[in-house]
């Protein structure tokens, strides 16, 4: 079966907007893709979902929660592309009517 | 004697006797670089001024680290506070990190000096370095050919003697396969043995730290610095950090080897595969109990591999909106728009072809047919390992299908990810796994030989890698 796949849809999904000409080269290159990891349908998975999600059997390391020294406000917004005193500016988020 | 001829182990004897002088170990480096970029390119910023200094300082410490006056180059994708850190991405060309890596900041507690930033694919995502915003860094070895990726600005720079040694970071294979295409030792050590922290993510689950030197001794020791205790990292192991280099040279008692069957290798490089069948030989004469072994699901970890690492880059990257660092698109008239932008014009083609299949395998409707069913291909081939590693010590793999490839020969992306055949498995197992040059084609081009070994076992690797690395004699550059 031909694999499908809805550019804009995923486009939109991930936030990128791309030329026809982009779509137009792309799209083809994502079917075939997907068609090539098709190839784990034929898998027989014997695997519950409660073995899927960490590879490693790790007991994760917990520490105090101590307030330590971090990174300056000044730091945090020095590669800011626009600030005003400390908050970051962006384009207006709501519509004038 | 050219200073940087030698390895790491040697230049720090001649440091550590006062021979030289970390100035003098510098200099010959920046020189070195001065001299191959022009070929080369392998570096996206040299810290001239900044790696002398820091030599000078050093000069006159009294109390010095374990890595004193030795130079070394850092992956971009691995930041570095104050100096320009951009993943080889346009949208963080001007990005300057506050804060070190952890991997940073314990190299250079042991007085080690960064000297440059290296090239990569943009992301980590490529296998060629042939996907840099910048520019393209060539294969010491031949100019025509890719250094492979996505480190290839680190295994470059360690091939053309640029740095006695560097750091990348290896997702699917981005250590091991530049290491095996430049001639270096390339290790990708165990998932949660090296702290991520101020490692610029790409698929969580997989990417590790590692470090690529010219012999196995040097890589151990590279290991010993930068791995393990970090509060900051919270998938980092507890587990002890052992002494690499004292363990790599106790005896290696027995040797039980798996290697792969005939069919999984037919298709690859005819060259490389004798080669592999060399070393299977060596290790036979050497005394070795070798197995054939078959891990059934090995033909599917590329397609489980290509799934999972796009859909958690998907995600990581959904970061990159222009609003807290990097890029931002100046003429947007909204929020959205913003983002849009951005992101449209800060990305390059791979890495929006692997965000789009990430989002897609994550998407309402098609997520249990592809990120679950992978997901779960991955627990059966972690299975595969552990079972593996209860008859055998090591696996072995020729590192690559085939030596470097000439740069532009890959289009189709399908043939650029079968670069990774070999190396992924390791990722998605999460064990160590370290590349070694085992010998050269007939033009002239290094092989690599893999092994891998079993969670948290390095100095089992490092044992057998230095046993291989004597008995092969390979002649670098």
């Amino acid at each position: 079966m031909k694999q499908k796949i809805d550019i804009d849809h995923i486009c939109a999904l991930a936030n990128l907007k791309l030329s026809e000409e982009e779509k137009a080269r792309l799209e083809p290159q994502l079917v075939k893709i997907v068609e090539w990891v098709n190839k784990l349908e034929e898998l027989e998975l014997d695997v519950t979902q409660g073995e899927v999600y960490s590879p490693v059997s790790l007991p994760l390391p917990l520490r105090e929660d101590e307030i330590q020294p971090s990174i300056s406000n000044e730091d945090a917004l020095s590669n800011s592309p626009e600030t005003g005193g400390k908050f970051i500016k962006v384009p207006k988020v709501i519509e004038e009517k | 004697m050219s200073l940087t001829s030698l390895s790491v182990s040697e230049l720090c004897t001649l440091l550590e006797r006062k021979e030289i002088k970390a100035e003098e170990s510098v200099l010959s480096f920046l020189e070195k670089i001065r001299e191959q970029e022009k070929k080369i390119s392998a570096f996206l910023l040299v810290l001239e001024e900044e790696a002398l200094a820091r030599a000078r300082e050093i000069d006159r410490k009294k109390e010095k680290g374990r890595l004193a006056g030795i130079p070394v180059a850092i992956k971009d994708n691995i930041l570095t506070r104050g100096i320009r850190t951009t993943c080889a991405s346009r949208i963080l060309g001007n990005f300057i990190p506050p804060y070190s890596a952890t991997v940073v900041e314990k190299l250079e507690k042991e007085d080690a000096i960064i000297i440059g930033k290296t090239n990569m694919d943009e992301f980590a995502m490529g296998s060629s370095t042939e996907n840099s915003a910048f520019f393209v860094t060539k294969n010491p070895w031949d100019l025509r050919r890719v250094p492979g990726g996505s480190s290839g600005g680190s295994a470059a720079a360690v091939a053309a003697a640029e740095a006695p040694a560097s750091l990348g970071s290896d997702t699917g294979g981005s250590v091991r396969q530049p290491a095996a295409f430049c001639g270096v030792v390339g290790l990708k050590p165990t998932y949660s043995r090296v702290s991520r922290f101020g490692l610029v993510a790409y698929a969580s689950s997989l990417d590790q730290i590692g470090p690529l030197t010219r012999t196995v001794e040097d890589c151990a020791l590279f290991l010993q610095v930068i791995a393990g205790q970090d509060g900051r990292d919270s998938t980092l192991s507890s587990q002890p950090v052992p002494d690499y280099l004292k363990e790599m040279k106790e005896d290696l008692r027995s040797i039980k080897v798996a290697y792969l069957k005939e069919d999984v290798i037919k298709a690859i490089d005819p060259e490389v595969k004798q080669m592999y069948l060399n070393v299977l030989g060596l290790l036979e004469e050497m005394g070795a109990e070798l197995h054939e072994m078959d891990f059934p699901s090995w033909e599917y970890a590329l397609a489980c591999y290509y799934l999972l690492a796009p859909s958690e880059a998907s995600s990581n990257l959904a970061r990159y909106d222009g609003v807290r660092y990097g890029l931002r698109h100046p003429s947007a008239e909204n929020l959205k728009e913003m983002y849009l932008s951005t992101r449209t014009e800060g990305f390059g083609p791979e890495v929006k072809r692997r965000i789009l299949l990430g989002t897609f395998a994550l998407s309402s409707g098609y997520y249990d047919a592809y990120y679950l069913k992978a997901a779960k291909t991955r627990s059966l081939i972690c299975r595969e390992f552990k079972e593996a590693f209860k008859k055998v010590d090591f696996i072995l793999t020729p590192t690559t299908p085939e030596p470097a490839f000439l740069i532009g020969a890959k289009e189709d992306p399908i043939a650029m990810y079968l670069s990774d055949v070999f190396t992924v498995t390791a990722n998605l197992a999460g064990i160590p796994a370290i590349s070694i040059p085992v010998g050269l084609t007939k033009q002239g081009l290094p092989i690599g030989l893999q092994v891998m070994a079993d969670y948290f076992q390095e100095s089992l690797l490092f044992k057998l890698a230095f046993l291989l690395e004597k008995k092969v004699k390979f002649k670098k550059t």
